[in-house]
């Protein structure tokens, strides 16, 4: 027990941590400016032009990055380092190896008629287009549960539920919305999933438990979703296929594509068995090329296609082969087939992601990050409700701004253990604050991963069939308020932290020892 | 705990002011110090730990609770041994 005049009153402190490495004229929240250009430019083309195009936006976080590069204090190397310090972290690439290996599997799919197989399917049980949505959303949230990436389920989805869905009829936007909802909510609870294990690493928790304790906001959030799902789904409109182009595709649709059921199987189930997710999809990728083949879905030259110009030295002799065509046109040069296009979609968007994730290195070495999160330790987190609510808002903020929610998660991590260890809220109860605003923003906004990513495997549809008519592109702003499972989440987490549902402290349960990675 | 324990554990409404039990022995993180004794908040709860000087801020100490006034959310306790660091490394 302590007299009264030892009692720890105002002089009380706490340890400094250490400070920015790149300055800026201006203070420290000019290192947000390239971040902060980029989403203005991102709003602007994307929402009020209404152009989709990725490499724009690739000119815009440019063209952010060389202004804000004038506004850096002394040596420019420091924040040209900086750039390569976040282009070269492993959440990056993580990303970019999970969307070319999704994008290559979902077009084998697409090109061995799994789409023709979902609308058969779909056809002969009876479901409607009003139900389409909500029954998307649940397929793809038990795929990304399995498989772990938000960002790979979105890509396979959008090539092969998004094109039936639309045939049968069902809203467009509110299809992709179901998509992304799907994606939310493996991305949020599979225990394979980057930002699960980041968020259980980051907070000392282990995975098991921390799965098993945020299964409660998880599916509240979403038995809400699939309601709104099967309302919004009879009261919304689809978009009017020609009537001809939709009879001759349900013509062809064969249920046969639905062999790629297991294809997916086979990527869950590998991915279920702890193999690394490159090594599932890969699995994936193997199974539905030896089906396309075997049941004559696709051949080998649908699958790889050399088009060589007629004077190249070795094509004339192994013209034979079914892999090789010699071309006449110019243009017509290049590698085709379902591998190819798979890749392409994703190359320009790799590169805008390495430069976003670069811009977001910057404003947390130039010190703008600690700006918002120390304003909000010492300003907001007064209680221990107001300081869940501050770990919500500013884990949802900090994930919105970041476009690769993996890495907003990495950089906001210690700052949601030190807010939630003061008041000494458990390892679990802090993992899922963090993750549920990561998963749920990592899906929202046009700049968001999981959005690109959905969005070009979208604009790949065109070429893929003839019925598809780039008016049925999805603008990705217009997607914004029908993420049900992100926008839900993020409300659950409001009331849980508002009446102290879920909250545990460290005295009513310590998490078990993190399996770290 | 089972599997199944624990996706049923946490379904509770926990208060923001909880109660300590005096004579038991809880891990807590310290927040803050004045050199002597430390304060960790539980919530709203408030837990002067005697001999918590600044070697055990954002540390997991161990702390025997000695007092606690149930109207107020305040108690007192001894500090054991630190038992813990934070995950916070910034």
């Amino acid at each position: 027990m302590s007299e009264a005049g030892d009692e720890p009153t105002d002089q009380f402190t706490q340890p400094d941590s250490g400070g920015p490495t790149v300055e800026f004229y201006g203070g420290r929240g000019m290192s947000a400016f390239p971040i902060a250009f980029f989403i203005v430019w991102a709003i602007v083309q994307t929402a009020l032009w209404r152009i989709g195009d990725t490499g724009g936006l690739i000119v815009g976080i440019l063209v952010g990055l060389i202004v804000g590069m004038f506004f850096a204090r002394g040596d420019w190397k420091h924040y040209a380092n900086t750039i390569f310090e976040g282009m070269t972290q492993p959440v990056a690439v993580t990303a970019i190896v999970a969307w070319i290996w999704a994008g290559m599997f979902a077009q084998l799919l697409q090109d061995g008629g799994f789409v023709g197989g979902l609308v058969w399917l779909a056809d002969t049980a009876g479901v409607g287009a009003a139900l389409f949505p909500a029954i998307t959303f649940v397929l793809a949230a038990v795929f990304t549960t399995g498989i772990g990436t938000g960002y790979g389920a979105s890509i396979a989805f959008v090539g092969l539920f998004f094109p039936a869905g639309v045939l049968l009829g069902a809203n467009p936007v509110l299809l992709f919305g179901a998509i992304l909802s799907g994606a939310i909510f493996g991305d949020n609870l599979a225990p394979v999933s980057d930002t699960t294990i980041v968020s259980a690493v980051t907070q000392d928790a282990d995975i098991g438990g921390v799965v098993a304790s945020r299964f409660k906001y998880v599916i509240i959030a979403a038995v809400l979703a699939f309601l709104g799902y099967v309302v919004a789904g009879g009261a919304m409109d689809g978009i009017e296929v020609g009537a001809q182009a939709q009879e001759i595709f349900l013509e062809e649709s064969d249920a046969i594509g639905l062999v790629h059921v297991i294809s997916m199987a086979a990527v869950i189930g590998t991915a279920i068995a702890g193999r690394h997710i490159v090594e599932a999809i890969s699995w994936g990728i193997v199974v539905a090329v030896a089906f396309n083949l075997v049941f004559g879905l696709a051949g080998l030259g649908d699958i790889v296609m050399f088009n060589a110009p007629q004077d190249a030295p070795l094509a004339g002799p192994l013209e034979s082969l079914p892999i090789l065509t010699i071309v006449e046109d110019p243009d017509a040069v290049g590698v085709g087939g379902s591998l190819m296009n798979g890749v392409a979609g994703f190359l320009e968007l790799s590169i805008l992601v390495l430069l976003i994730i670069g811009a977001a290195q910057i404003m947390i070495r130039g010190g703008a990050f600690d700006v918002l999160l120390e304003w909000s330790i010492e300003n907001l987190a007064t209680n221990v409700r107001n300081a869940e609510l501050t770990m919500v808002g500013t884990a949802a903020l900090i994930n919105a701004i970041i476009t690769i929610n993996t890495a907003a998660e990495v950089a906001i991590g210690p700052y949601i253990s030190k807010i939630g260890e003061r008041f000494n809220l458990n390892g679990y109860r802090r993992a899922n604050i963090l993750d549920g605003q990561t998963a749920a923003m990592g899906y929202i906004f046009p700049w968001s991963g999981g959005v690109l990513a959905g969005y070009s495997a979208m604009q790949q549809l065109p070429d893929d069939y003839s019925w598809f008519e780039q008016s049925m592109l999805v603008t990705p702003i217009d997607v914004v308020p029908y993420v049900f499972q992100g926008w839900l989440l993020v409300a659950v987490f409001i009331v849980a932290a508002l009446t102290g549902f879920g909250r545990e402290y460290l005295i009513d349960r310590e998490s078990e020892e993190v399996a770290r990675v | 705990m089972s599997i199944f324990g624990k996706y049923l554990t946490g379904w509770t409404f926990r208060a923001n002011r909880p109660s300590l039990e005096v004579g038991s022995e809880i891990d807590v993180f310290i927040s803050e110090t004045n050199g002597s004794a430390g304060r960790a908040y539980i919530g709203d709860t408030e837990l002067l730990v005697e001999g918590a000087g600044p070697e055990t801020v954002e540390k997991q100490v161990r702390v025997r609770v000695t007092d606690f006034d149930e109207t107020t959310a305040t108690g007192e306790g001894d500090l054991v041994e630190v038992v813990g660091e934070s995950s916070y490394s910034g």
